[in-house]
């Protein structure tokens, strides 16, 4: 598979001198095309810093972040700013839509300021509208819909690009188990189609489930990998028996 | 921490937010000052020689003008800060803080800023002072000397309006957020934004709002006409009122059909900025409105004052045409008697016209007029006359609007067609007292024969002051006989100094021309600011998912010139028309008016959008 990110040693500390904190220690791992990976780790481990490491948001303060066989931690910001808008896509935990257009402008958002025409950004934004099921509401704004719609809405957002990974901070953190499920079919065939290489962070093991990879973040290094071997109610159990033996969080 | 420690380091460390806030309201404040100091300072007491009392009337009804202006101001400027604080003052509730309390802590900030304003306001309306006063009489072209003074009545009448001002809805805000839950605290903004109208309601506004400002443009095209005044007053009204409805309906419509067309939205930044109207603009568009009404008032304004200085100064300039008119019924020798005026003062050019009094009406040849304009240097754009025909020679009233015409008159046995009404002063003064015809030849001379002439000598000398010098010999030409004048004579002085108001209005006008675009423009500086802090987190987003910062700049560039020009231009396209009826009223073409507003407003609003947009783009990007 082709190979889209590798990160080598990575190491992040907040704070200066004797205020230092290290966060993340040593964390080394590779992501390939078409990958779907889970990042858990008990509260405070580190998951969301590693994310905004990941996604750009972020300089660590040492170690490499290779994207497309670019160093992009020796990248300038206006480079960065490009990465992220070509090659990165995000979905936020509260959404965040922008509340002054409809559902289908909001979608229509990334392409159409980056200048693709408008006939080309409808077309995309019909297959992604069919994609999360999202056809009844692209004329709604998002004060009128569910929190589930939203968040469908904000990964057909991140999508549209079709950037070369995803990366989503507890996509399902602020949905009911209905909402998450729709959610995470969607990634799912997203997936499948070969459309979307995704990482996730995620607390919740029935959301890790969905993943094909699930990697286990405590005390700043990556203690433990799980790979999907057979079906997910299998692999549900098998990431709860191993949060129960690591004596962390339970689901 | 007490309240008031609490309120003080919110105010301190949140002073550069109010900042501009501060200074608008601190400038209002400033301008007040002045006008009600004019009144009653020292030295100001010099023009008592020249109607002061006109010239207080005049500046009290300025200053009146300008009260109720303040107070719309300071309404809208304390709405805009507790919409600003409320969120923010929401988060206290979740510290414990009651609603009392949270407006407790509003209010003591709010009295900060008005502490701060019109404090800042009155001190440097004091320091200002005597140049504000030189500036006024400079521009109304009075020389006095001013002497720095300013007067406590000012001082305390200027900060006990503002702080009356201040209190009403200081209170108002407070007991909003005294009644107010904390989830309206938290959400209020965006929730107004967001109510929907019925389509009827809608509907109504468009048509409410095309409708009125047609008729008020058509209104402004009929003034000319003999209900000029009606339809003039009917023009101001109804484009007020055609704005507002404007602004709550049509535009919005326009915009949202814009949002609606996918292949006109998904270019350039359009997506963002054409929606972000298209949101705003129902929360925003009462500022628009105010702004664009504001302006046009300003406008209006000051067409009114250049209209009224150079209706004036033809007022002088007609009286000045002949310094010494000789009226007499005896023929004279016009030599001799220019001879006499040279020995005191050098004489620029003179003329002699004979004229016939028949009822109450004067009639004077044709060919002699044209002789003694030609020698005058007066406009005679006249034809040979025909025998039925006339040309009323009239006079400027400062202050009358008489605009009917006759369309013909009956003097004698004669009835003449009315061809023109002149404002020349062919005959000097002597128009003002008597209707003048000026008639065919020939038929002058016929009327001739039947009445007695009379000869009327006009000179105009070099330097007006010393016409008095004259007047000794002017008297020796005087013949009195049985009660009756055979030959008497007028002089010009040099100014009226009963008219002197009429420059100090003038000069308040442009000056209150200058406050209102100065306000109208840090209105929308505010608005805008208060945008940009409300977008600040959605910024954030998108730069988040990698829209680029110069992407994002254009937009913001975009909705702000908006902001600016959507109310500049209505006004430009309003202004003239209402700039057209005045005109019409008080006979002037005022198209340079707007010219020149249009340029000056122009350039204040470029400038000011190039700072508001640098603001924006440091404040969200
Ligand atoms: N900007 C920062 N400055 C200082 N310390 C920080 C900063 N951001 C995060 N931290 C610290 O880094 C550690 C990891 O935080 P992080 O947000 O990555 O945790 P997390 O794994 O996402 O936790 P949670 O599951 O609760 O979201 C925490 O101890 C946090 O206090
Ligand atoms: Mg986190």
């Amino acid at each position: 598979m082709e190979k889209i990110m590798e990160v080598r040693n990575l190491r992040k500390s907040f704070g200066k001198k004797e205020y230092e904190t290290l966060v993340l220690k040593d964390v080394s791992l590779e992501i390939s095309k078409g990958d779907f990976i889970a990042v858990m780790g008990p509260s405070g481990a580190g998951k969301t810093t590693l994310l905004n490491l990941l996604s750009t948001l972020d300089k660590p303060s040492s170690g490499q972040l290779i994207l497309d066989g670019e160093d992009i931690t020796k990248v300038d910001n206006k480079r960065l700013s490009a990465i992220r808008r070509d090659k990165i896509g995000f979905i936020f935990q509260d959404y965040n839509l922008l509340d002054g257009m409809t559902l289908q402008d909001n979608i229509a958002l990334p392409l159409s300021l980056n200048g693709v025409k408008g006939k080309v950004v409808l077309e995309k934004v019909q297959k992604m509208a069919d994609l999360f099921d999202l056809n009844a509401h692209l004329l709604k704004y998002p004060y009128q819909l569910s929190g589930g719609q939203k968040q469908r809405g904000a990964s057909a957002r991140a999508l549209i690009t079709e950037p070369k990974i995803l990366f989503a901070d507890e996509p399902t953190g602020a949905l009911d188990s209905k909402s998450s499920k729709d959610l995470l079919k969607s990634f799912l065939s997203a997936n499948e189609m070969g459309k979307a290489t995704i990482l996730m962070v995620t607390h919740d093991a029935y959301t890790a489930s969905y993943a094909k990879q699930v990697y286990f973040l405590a005390d700043g290094q990556i203690q433990c990998r799980l790979h999907q071997k057979g079906s997910p109610k299998e692999f549900y159990e098998e990431i709860l028996n191993l949060l129960a033996s690591m004596g962390g969080e339970r689901a | 921490m007490s309240l008031w420690k609490m309120a003080a380091s919110n105010f301190k460390r949140s002073m550069r937010e109010y900042f501009a806030l501060i200074v608008a309201l601190a400038f209002a404040v400033f301008v007040f000052f002045n006008f009600q100091n004019m009144v009653y300072s020292e030295s100001m007491k010099v023009l008592q020689n020249m109607r002061k009392d006109y010239i207080d009337t005049v500046i009290e009804a300025a200053s009146i003008v300008f009260g109720i202006f303040v107070f719309f101001f300071i309404w809208y400027a304390t709405n805009v800060f507790l919409n600003q604080r409320k969120k923010e003052i929401g988060i206290y509730t979740f510290l414990g803080l009651d609603n009392m309390k949270i407006g407790k802590l509003y209010a003591i900030e709010a009295t900060c800023i008005a502490l701060a304003s019109v404090g800042l306001g009155i001190v440097t309306g004091i320091g200002f002072s005597k140049l504000f006063q030189m500036a006024v009489l400079k521009l109304s072209d009075i020389s006095v000397n001013v002497e720095f003074s300013f007067s406590i009545p000012a001082i305390l009448i200027t900060a006990g309006l503002f702080f009356l001002f201040f209190g009403i809805m200081i209170g108002k805000g407070y007991v909003s957020i005294v009644r107010s839950s904390v989830r309206e605290l938290l959400f209020s903004a965006r929730e107004a934004e967001m109510k929907r109208e019925h389509p009827f309601v809608k509907g109504g506004k468009i048509v409410l709002g095309v409708g009125i400002l047609g008729s008020g443009y058509f209104c402004a095209m009929k003034t000319g006409g003999i209900n000029s005044l009606q339809y003039a007053l009917a023009a101001v009204i109804l484009v007020i009122a055609g704005t507002y409805f404007l602004f709550s309906g049509v535009i919005p419509l326009l915009i949202r059909r814009l949002t609606k067309n996918k292949h006109f939205l998904y270019q350039k930044q359009r997506t963002l900025w054409v929606n972000q109207l298209s949101y705003r603009i129902k929360k925003n568009y009462r500022t628009y409105a105010m702004v664009t009404i504001l302006m046009i008032c300003s406008v209006t304004v000051l067409a009114m004052a250049i209209a009224m200085k150079s209706r004036y100064e033809n007022v002088v300039h007609f009286r000045q045409t002949y310094t010494y008119q000789i009226n007499s019924i005896d023929p004279l020798n016009e030599e001799e008697i220019a001879e006499g005026i040279s020995q005191e003062n050098e004489i620029v050019y003179d003329n002699k016209i004979p004229y016939l009094v028949l009822d109450e009406y004067g009639v004077v040849p044709y060919s002699a007029v044209k002789e003694a304009a030609n020698r005058a240097d007066l406009a005679f754009p006249y034809e040979e006359l025909k025998e039925d025909e006339a040309i009323q020679l009239s006079h400027i009233i400062f202050l009358s609007l008489n605009l009917t015409q006759d369309e013909s008159v009956r003097i004698g046995e004669t009835q003449y067609q009315i061809l023109n009404k002149d404002e020349t002063a062919y005959l000097g003064t002597l128009q003002e007292q008597v209707d003048f015809y000026m008639i065919n030849d020939t038929v002058y001379d016929n009327l001739k024969l039947n009445n007695t002439e009379w000869y009327l000598y006009n000179y105009k000398i070099k330097d007006a002051t010393n016409a008095e010098a004259s007047r000794p010999y002017l008297d020796t030409l005087v013949n009195e006989q049985d009660g009756m004048h055979r030959t008497g004579y007028s002089v010009a002085l040099p100014e009226n100094k009963e008219e002197t108001w009429c420059k100090i209005f003038y000069a308040l006008c442009i000056f209150m021309f200058a406050t209102l675009i100065l306000a109208s423009a840090s209105i929308i500086f505010m608005k805008l600011n208060n945008d940009a802090w409300a977008d600040k987190e959605q910024y954030e987003t998108l730069k988040k998912i990698g829209i680029a910062k110069t992407n994002l700049a254009k937009s913001i560039k975009w909705e702000i010139c908006f902001a600016y020009y959507c109310p500049f231009v209505l006004m430009v396209i309003t202004s003239w028309f209402s700039v057209k009826a005045l005109g019409n009223v008080m006979k002037q073409n005022l198209i340079f008016v707007n010219i020149v507003s249009t340029a000056v407003i122009f350039a204040l609003f470029t400038l000011i959008c190039i700072e508001s947009v640098h603001v924006f783009r440091k404040k969200v990007l």
